[in-house]
């Protein structure tokens, strides 16, 4: 703390975790990453630390910089399902954020390097305690209609996700969940209704925001630019396709559900004026989605009707490296979760679960089904990728030791047990199992795999005693712990229910200094490795393709369209 | 022959009334509007929606009144030409189907103008003469033909020309407009199915009426081989092979779906199968009323003319 | 199955009167169908030692009733060719437990290609996108569309014959009753039917089977119910009646053996299509489900990652292998018409 560190990085949390990177417990990038979250320039933090920080459009606008070879002009044509706009704060598949991405921007913006950067503000600052978050709004930016963005616009977003009529999963973000308090009455079902509470948004004045929080909250941006935080227009009534006006280069031109979305330029406003887009130069004219479901879209590419497309899955990987064009994997915390009920037997007995999960080894299963793409999972639901993933030793098969644990929880002639596969990102959920299957046999463990069709999965998922469950990304470690695994949540398939655990997590929750809350969510990792809950092998990448007349394009981890720069040649 | 038109019409409208009314008893359960709500709403499992949002959903789609009323509410917007609205796909049913019928229509209209002469022709000249080498080809070509599923023909001609030669787009999806060359291989696929059952059938008439007294007795007296086919033996053998390719109007229905499918093309076929999956009951219903319509009007057609071409029903 | 029937005399008798002669050859299809569809349909519940040598007795029987089948149809090459190739299918089918093929469901060497040596293992055929063995997998894929096929055209036979005996038999407003039923059903283009079918009981092999009914039945129950209506006004049913027999012992006993002729034939031609129907339903989504091989599966898979040349064997090699199955269906039935026409 004794350092000076430049302007910018005064923020005592960001003070306290230069620290920690100048001793080697926090990395250059989870640095870069939490001062811009805290209001530092993302290019001052890439300087400070000494790595090359990626170029800019003028005016530190968070685009990538033009290209002095750049044409203006062309459609760049996506594969991708097409889908309903109704209202963007319900949202609930990222591919209608997609649609709506270049119409509706967002108050910030997370780029392909994970740095988020201000956006629709133009800079923020948190108080020490993080419970005071102060957004300095962007001047100049013009809606469709030709007004201009105000403090107030913004205000009345957040307004409109805490209401309980909009039904927004946006309260769940901690950046709204801070924002509200209880009501007091109660819903049919007696849970207490959420309301915002007295003077907890606050317009300071045109261009100034005030956010208070009744918790600390470190993710603020980060959460401002999760999908269904897209800023719409005060006139905004669903369904969205109907009237899209926003403040991005593109609207709605042509768009039928399950066929396709085309997004035109905006040149005038809606009252005829010339309409003047704050971020700079855009070169497309159009960007045309075409409905292809996920199977079909690499096949739609491989004809050369599209530039590039949503997603396409690691069976598809060896047809896609055999198209001209440049493949993207990003990595990604999603996943497949091999849970067992601790309540349901045999699995009630500790030495059944550890012993399964010593018969398998983790790697291999990644390596048959991802080569070398993607990251080991170690069992305990946390990532690499994850900002708060404290690393514990590798996990090692051990064959001879499963025989053992079985042998003394009296399976000795062997054990066999079913797990319920539904493939639901994919056949190589099964894939996956079917390596599991034979690693078992060797220490006597006779598994079956029973496939079911992925609607089907999804009706027992939180119900069959030993299921395989796809986990999709998300932020942070702990969030998916709180989640996934915390005595009686909704989500915990797999019926854990430790008290240490839970404190354990809670502690490291409750822990700002990011490298201390590493080592504290370590803890909690390594009591539920050690609880033998799960087989998670695999944390998957997500690929896409696009063509190598397409310039400009930047794989980004959460599948987010970002194509403001992008020139076709 | 009014009456009997009458009589079938009439027919076609109980059948279409009664099936109409199981399609709606069976979607209108909750297994069903559950599934539906859960991919409105964007949940990932029936178990995972809660009765109050689900009941919610029921009021905004107006699916809340009895069953009975929103049947007779359908009958009464159908009979106005209103099909109610896609759930999948938010747009009026009567208007996806006009355009999926359309594309649809396209299709089967090139199968027919493909299908029919190269049937007639390779069925006539192999019944011309039953055992000669043509008809034994006929005979191979065509048995082959209709063994190959449409899904292998479907394969096989994408193999050889769209990824092998290249010649051809390998999907119908026309992402960038219209494309005649994409349309190529569907109608390929449908045409080579069903030619040679036409082809069959054609050849079998044909030969009946060459075995017949009064052509044998007209090559018998010396009139010109040409002149006795073309004028005496065509007219009469082409009778059956016309109801039978009135008839294929309802087998293409069948054979669109997985062609429409494969190659991706926006069709009833493609439109059908979609709604079944997602569980679209205005648009199965739509589309099942006009699978139905087609089917019963192509037999209507084919028997009023069969009546009407066959002397011996007409004068008799 | 088609060849029940056929007698073990290989004089040429004629083809009417040789099919009216049951024989212990039916014997020999039960020991080859028996052990092939509960492998198959019921295989989840069985022991594997059971399942290991269940099969067993199926494999001679097959071989035999295929001598036999040549033996007695020689004078038609057609029927010949056609007995072949659905009789290598069954022969597969019954064998693949014991043929030296790898487990056809185990992932190996994605994408490797036909004849490529990889993992201590030859990929005759390639390997699918998994790293599954083609040629094991093709094989074995016989099994699943062969008895589902089959259970379901019997089904539908059983069904369809049952009405359509009514139908002939009793006349009056049965007849009316079922032909209406009949008409109804028969309006709906196939597909339709189906996927209507389907999506309302889900996917799953004895749903196919119902399906397959609905559809196939009505067809069914017409030719059946002409052919009664032709037999009806015989002597011998007269002679029956007389005696006092119950009608549905008439019905069974008498009538149907008469019909059998052009039942066969049309049954062979039926197997065809429902072949047809099981692979496309399953590509289409709504038939059977993974992970066991089927070639209308293999085709759904594959058509997601062999859009291109170099990969186009993993959909070339189900479409070819359900195409000859079919053909065979189809050749039986014509040599089998032209044979029935010749006496």
């Amino acid at each position: 703390m004794a350092r000076k560190l430049p302007p910018g990085f005064e923020h005592p949390v960001v003070a306290n975790a230069f620290d920690h990177l100048e001793a080697g417990r926090l990395s250059k990038r989870e640095f870069i990453r939490l001062a811009a979250l805290l209001g530092a320039s993302a290019a001052s933090a890439y300087a400070l630390v000494g790595l090359p920080a990626p170029a800019l459009a003028e005016g530190a606008l968070p685009f990538p910089p033009d290209d002095p070879k750049a044409k203006a002009g062309g459609v760049l044509k996506v594969a991708m399902q097409v889908q309903k706009l109704e209202d963007p704060a319900t949202f609930s598949w990222v591919q209608m954020s997609n649609q709506a991405r270049h119409t509706l921007e967002y108050v910030a913006i997370t780029g392909p390097d994970n740095v988020t950067r201000p956006m629709l503000a133009e800079s923020w600052s948190a108080s020490p305690d993080l419970k005071t978050w102060t957004f300095n709004i962007r001047k100049g930016v013009m809606w469709h209609t030709g007004e201009e963005l105000t403090a107030d616009d913004i205000a009345w977003n957040i307004k409109r996700w805490a209401d309980p009529a909009t039904a927004s999963s946006n309260v769940g973000l901690s950046v709204v969940a801070g924002l509200l308090e209880d009501t007091g009455k109660k819903d049919d079902k007696g849970k207490p209704i959420m309301g915002l509470s007295n003077g907890a948004i606050e317009v300071v004045d045109k261009y100034t925001l005030r956010l208070h929080m009744n918790r600390p909250v470190l993710s603020a941006p980060e959460d401002l630019y999760n999908y269904p935080t897209a800023i719409v227009h005060r006139s905004f009534k669903a369904p969205l396709s109907d009237n899209m006006i926003g403040t991005g280069p593109f609207t709605l031109g042509e768009f039928r559900v399950g066929d396709k979305c085309v997004l035109k330029r905006v040149t005038k406003t809606r009252d005829g004026k010339d309409f003047n887009y704050w971020g700079g130069k855009v070169y497309l004219d159009e960007i045309a989605y075409y409905n292809f479901d996920s199977d079909n879209q690499l096949s739609a590419f491989a004809s050369g009707d599209v530039h590039t497309l949503y997603d396409f899955t690691v069976e598809q990987l060896d047809l896609a490296k055999s198209l001209p064009g440049i493949i993207h994997a990003a990595r990604t915390a999603q996943n497949i979760c091999c849970r067992m009920q601790v309540d349901h037997a045999p699995f009630t007995d500790k030495r059944v679960r550890q012993a399964i999960v010593m018969s398998v080894d983790n790697e291999k299963v990644k390596n048959l089904v991802y080569g070398e793409d993607g990251d080991v999972g170690e069992n305990h639901h946390v990532a690499p990728v994850h900002p708060d993933y404290g690393p514990l030793p590798p996990l090692k098969r051990d064959v001879e030791g499963a025989k053992k644990l079985l042998k003394d929880a009296g399976f000795e002639k062997g054990l066999e047990v079913t797990i319920d596969v539904g493939n639901t990102d994919g056949p190589w959920h099964q894939t996956a199992c079917e390596a599991m299957r034979d690693q078992m046999k060797e220490a006597g463990i006779n598994l079956k795999v029973n496939v079911m069709p992925a609607a089907k999965y999804w009706e027992i998922w939180d119900k069959t005693p030993f299921g395989c469950t796809a986990w999709t990304h998300r932020p942070l470690g702990t969030m998916v712990m709180s989640l996934g695994y915390r005595t009686g949540v909704p989500w915990n398939e797999s019926h854990y229910a430790n008290p240490a655990f839970d404190k354990a997590l809670d502690e490291a929750e409750a822990t700002l200094d990011v490298a201390a809350r590493k080592v504290k969510l370590a803890v909690a990792e390594k009591i539920l490795q050690d609880d033998a809950v799960m087989v998670m092998p695999i944390f998957r990448p997500v690929y896409t393709i696009v063509a190598k007349n397409v310039n400009g394009y930047q794989g980004h981890p959460t599948e987010y369209h970002q194509f403001n720069k992008i020139w076709l040649t | 022959m009014l009456k009997l038109i009458g009589s079938r019409l009439l027919q076609m409208l109980l059948i279409m009334g009664v099936i109409s009314f199981i399609l709606f008893a069976i979607f209108d359960s909750d297994k069903f509007k559950k599934q539906i709500a859960v991919n409105e709403l964007g949940g990932f499992a029936v178990s995972a929606l809660s009765e109050q949002d689900y009941q919610a959903w029921l009021e905004k789609k107006g699916l809340n009144v009895p069953f009975y009323q929103r049947y007779l509410n359908w009958v009464a917007g159908v009979a106005q030409g209103d099909f109610g609205k896609s759930f999948e796909k938010n747009e009026p049913v009567a208007d996806l189907l006009a355009t999926r019928l359309v594309h649809t229509g396209l299709l089967a209209l090139w199968v027919f103008a493909l299908m029919i002469p190269l049937s007639l022709l390779f069925g006539v000249v192999a019944g011309m003469k039953e055992g000669s080498p043509q008809d034994r080809l006929t005979s191979f070509i065509s048995v082959l033909t209709t063994s190959l599923p449409e899904i292998a023909t479907a394969i096989i001609l994408t193999v050889i020309f769209a990824l092998g030669l290249r010649w051809l787009p390998p999907n119908a999806a026309m992402v960038n407009g219209w494309d005649w060359r994409a349309l190529v291989l569907p109608v390929l696929t449908l045409v080579l199915y069903d030619f040679g059952y036409v082809a069959r059938m054609t050849r079998a008439s044909m030969a009946e009426v060459m075995n017949s007294q009064y052509i044998r007795t007209a090559i018998l007296k010396g009139l010109p081989y040409r002149r006795v086919i073309l004028r005496h033996a065509l007219r009469n053998a082409l009778i059956a092979p016309f109801t039978i390719i009135v008839l294929q109007m309802n087998w293409l229905l069948s054979g669109v779906v997985v062609v429409e499918v494969f190659f991706q093309y926006a069709g009833f076929g493609k439109l059908l199968l979609d709604a079944a999956l997602f569980g679209d009951i205005y648009v199965i219903q739509a589309a099942t009323l006009v699978a139905v319509f087609v089917a019963v009007a192509s037999q209507i057609i084919s028997d009023v003319g069969y009546t009407f071409l066959n002397p011996r029903i007409r004068f008799a | 199955m088609t060849t029940a029937n056929i007698s073990l005399d290989t004089a040429p008798v004629p083809f009417n009167v040789r099919i009216r002669q049951p024989t212990a050859l039916i014997g020999l299809v039960l020991l080859m169908w028996v052990p092939l569809t509960l492998y198959v349909m019921f295989g989840p519940f069985l022991s594997d030692t059971l399942k290991s040598f269940v099969l067993l007795p199926a494999i001679p029987a097959t071989v035999a009733l295929y001598v036999i089948a040549v033996t007695s149809w020689r004078e038609s090459p057609v029927a010949i060719i056609g007995a072949t190739l659905v009789f290598f299918w069954l022969f597969v089918a019954v064998s693949a437990p014991y043929l030296p093929l790898i487990d056809p469901n185990k992932p190996l060497a994605p994408f490797a290609e036909m004849g490529a040596y990889k993992k201590d293992h030859w990929f005759l055929l390639g390997a699918d996108f998994k790293g599954r063995d083609m040629l094991s997998r093709d094989l074995w894929g016989c099994q699943r569309v062969l008895v589902w096929g089959v259970s379901a055209t019997l089904v539908a036979y059983a069904v369809g014959a049952f009405f359509g005996l009514l139908a002939g038999y009793l006349s009056g407003w049965w007849d009316q009753a079922i032909s209406l039923v009949c008409n109804i059903l028969l309006s709906f283009p196939v597909m339709v039917l189906f996927i209507l079918i389907l999506n309302y009981l889900g996917p799953s092999g004895f749903n196919i089977v119902i399906a397959v009914t609905f559809a196939s039945a009505p067809a069914i129950m017409r030719i059946v119910r002409g052919l009664t209506l032709d037999t009806r006004s015989r002597d011998y049913i007269f002679a029956a009646q007389t005696r006092g027999e119950h009608p549905l012992r008439i019905m069974i006993f008498e009538l149907l053996p008469n019909a059998r002729g052009p039942i066969i034939v049309d049954a062979c031609l039926r197997l065809g299509y429902t072949t047809v129907a099981i692979t496309t339903l399953t590509f289409l989504g709504l038939g059977l489900q993974p992970p066991d091989p089927d070639w209308g599966l293999m085709i759904k898979e594959s058509t997601k990652v062999a859009m291109v040349w170099k990969f186009s064997y993993m959909l070339l090699i189900p479409a070819l292998s359900v195409s000859s199955l079919i053909l065979g269906f189809n050749l039986l039935a014509d040599g089998l018409r032209e044979m029935s026409l010749r006496d």
